[in-house]
């Protein structure tokens, strides 16, 4: 698993060079987002979307019906805990030392007095979370994020994302445990599925009325994860700034527009 | 030394001028986001009153708060230009229709929720500034909200609210544009497909 894994992430890194060196700078219009693979990502999305709206939805409609707000949030911190070691090993690389610590330790006392990560007892010591994925390291690192890519199953990504996805899955301990058994794959599978269930739930709201109120949905998922991901560090700049929204309206006498407007 | 004197003050003259240039009341402007915050989750969303007068408060509420006229246009793109005066306004009616109906479909989510205030942006625009707030989540952490504000004399409007970095009016520009450009830069298509949605029956989110 770890070699196709890594295989993988290598792949997805070359894919990631060689497009982003043929993209052209041709935008017209500032504020859109190039889009090179339009016509495969359109036929990925529309996959996806039968995925969600057959499966992933239903089941996390389901996953709601049978559990109280109480227990979705238990079950939601039990499954960011699983990912804190994954937190640590990403801050220790990305030269965060004490950070790392920190994660480290939220996961050994969530795991245990925490009864295994169901509830928080760090935070209230003090100790709080601070999450770190291998992307954010791979962003740290001056890697570039690479044209905007829709994957089966994983849905919007880029070659970078998808590169931190991949070496991301080995620093869980449901992969150290699953790892070494025969049946491993499936229990890791069925890890995957259950953390998908848990996020969807979370949006189920947010998705439909964004399908709602779409015109043109590939867009709007598009625009919104490329947007979203832009207070990403990278290797110039450390801090978070309001860059990537505060754009020029370009628009000089609005006033006078709508006056001139009404007029007719 | 007499040098030194002048340029400090030409210095400070210039600074002056430079800072009021971009003026924008940022007290005043939190001040303004903090009120129509309230005023939504406090006389509309928490309020005990039927869910039509709601929707008549909302609709008040959003159309003096927010500068749509001005959002729209932006939203439209490089077809704000080649519309016609009347679709321009067709454009921006339905534009207003479907965002007073969106947001009024979802006033249970943000029931007993509050948002939390954190300062000021500066924003390189003139007159313009961004307020930050987070609000709580019912997993997870809570969702980061800035408000863009912009000050025309003494009135502020809303002119964006980005939601987890994800800027409204980029996302509709995004989605309008390829909206009318896959449909042959049709302008007419894009009001037909929003007024259809403004028809549509109110279904709550999430059923």
């Amino acid at each position: 698993m770890i070699k196709k894994a890594f295989l993988f992430s290598i792949f997805s890194l070359t894919l990631l060079f060689t497009t982003s060196c043929a993209t052209s700078q041709s935008q017209t219009d500032q504020h859109e987002h190039e889009d090179t693979l339009e016509s495969f990502n359109r036929a990925m999305f529309t996959f996806n979307y039968n995925v969600d709206k057959y499966v992933l939805k239903p089941v996390a409609k389901g996953y709601r019906a049978i559990t109280t707000p109480d227990v979705r949030t238990r079950v939601y911190s039990a499954y960011l805990n699983i990912k804190e070691p994954m937190f640590a090993a990403n801050q220790l690389l990305q030269g965060e030392f004490k950070q790392s610590g920190i994660s480290l330790s939220r996961f050994v006392i969530n795991s245990t007095l925490g009864l295994a990560g169901t509830f928080d007892v760090a935070t209230a010591w003090g100790l709080e979370q601070k999450k770190d994925d291998f992307e954010t390291t791979l962003a740290k690192w001056c890697v570039p994020d690479g044209p905007y890519i829709v994957l089966p199953f994983i849905g919007p990504s880029t070659p970078r994302a998808f590169a931190g996805l991949m070496v991301d899955s080995f620093a869980s301990p449901v992969y150290w445990l699953t790892n070494d058994h025969d049946d491993g794959i499936y229990a890791y599978g069925a890890y995957i599925a259950a953390k998908s269930i848990i996020i969807r739930e979370a949006s189920l709201e947010l998705g439909d009325d964004l399908e709602r109120n779409s015109v043109d949905f590939y867009t709007t998922m598009k625009s919104a994860y490329l947007q979203n991901k832009t207070d990403m560090p990278n290797c110039f700049n450390d801090t978070q700034t309001n860059a990537a929204y505060d754009f020029d309206f370009g628009i000089e006498d609005e006033e006078q527009t709508f006056d001139e407007m009404e007029a007719e | 030394m007499k040098k030194g004197i002048f340029a400090a003050i030409l210095g400070s003259v210039f600074l002056f001028t430079a800072h009021a240039k971009a003026d924008i009341n940022a007290a005043q402007a939190d001040a303004f986001v903090r009120k129509v915050a309230n005023e939504g989750i406090e006389e509309i969303i928490n309020a005990n009153v039927s869910q039509s007068v709601k929707q008549q408060r909302f609709e008040k509420l959003f159309n003096e708060a927010l500068d749509l006229d001005f959002i729209g246009q932006f939203v439209l793109g490089r077809y704000w230009k080649t519309a016609t005066p009347e679709q321009r306004k067709a454009f921006i009616k339905v534009y207003r229709e479907l965002n007073i109906k969106t947001w009024s479909a979802r006033f249970d989510e943000f029931k007993g929720k509050s948002f939390v205030f954190n300062g000021s942006t500066p924003s390189t625009s003139k007159n313009q500034i961004f307020i930050n707030s987070t609000v709580a989540m019912d997993q997870g952490e809570p969702a980061k909200v800035v408000w863009r504000v912009k000050q025309t004399g003494s009135n502020f409007k809303i002119v964006d609210i980005i939601i987890e970095n994800v800027s409204l009016a980029i996302t509709a520009r995004n989605e309008y544009t390829a909206f009318i450009k896959n449909n042959g830069g049709n302008i007419d298509a894009l009001i037909a497909d929003l007024q259809k949605k403004v028809n549509a029956p109110v279904k709550p989110a999430g059923k």
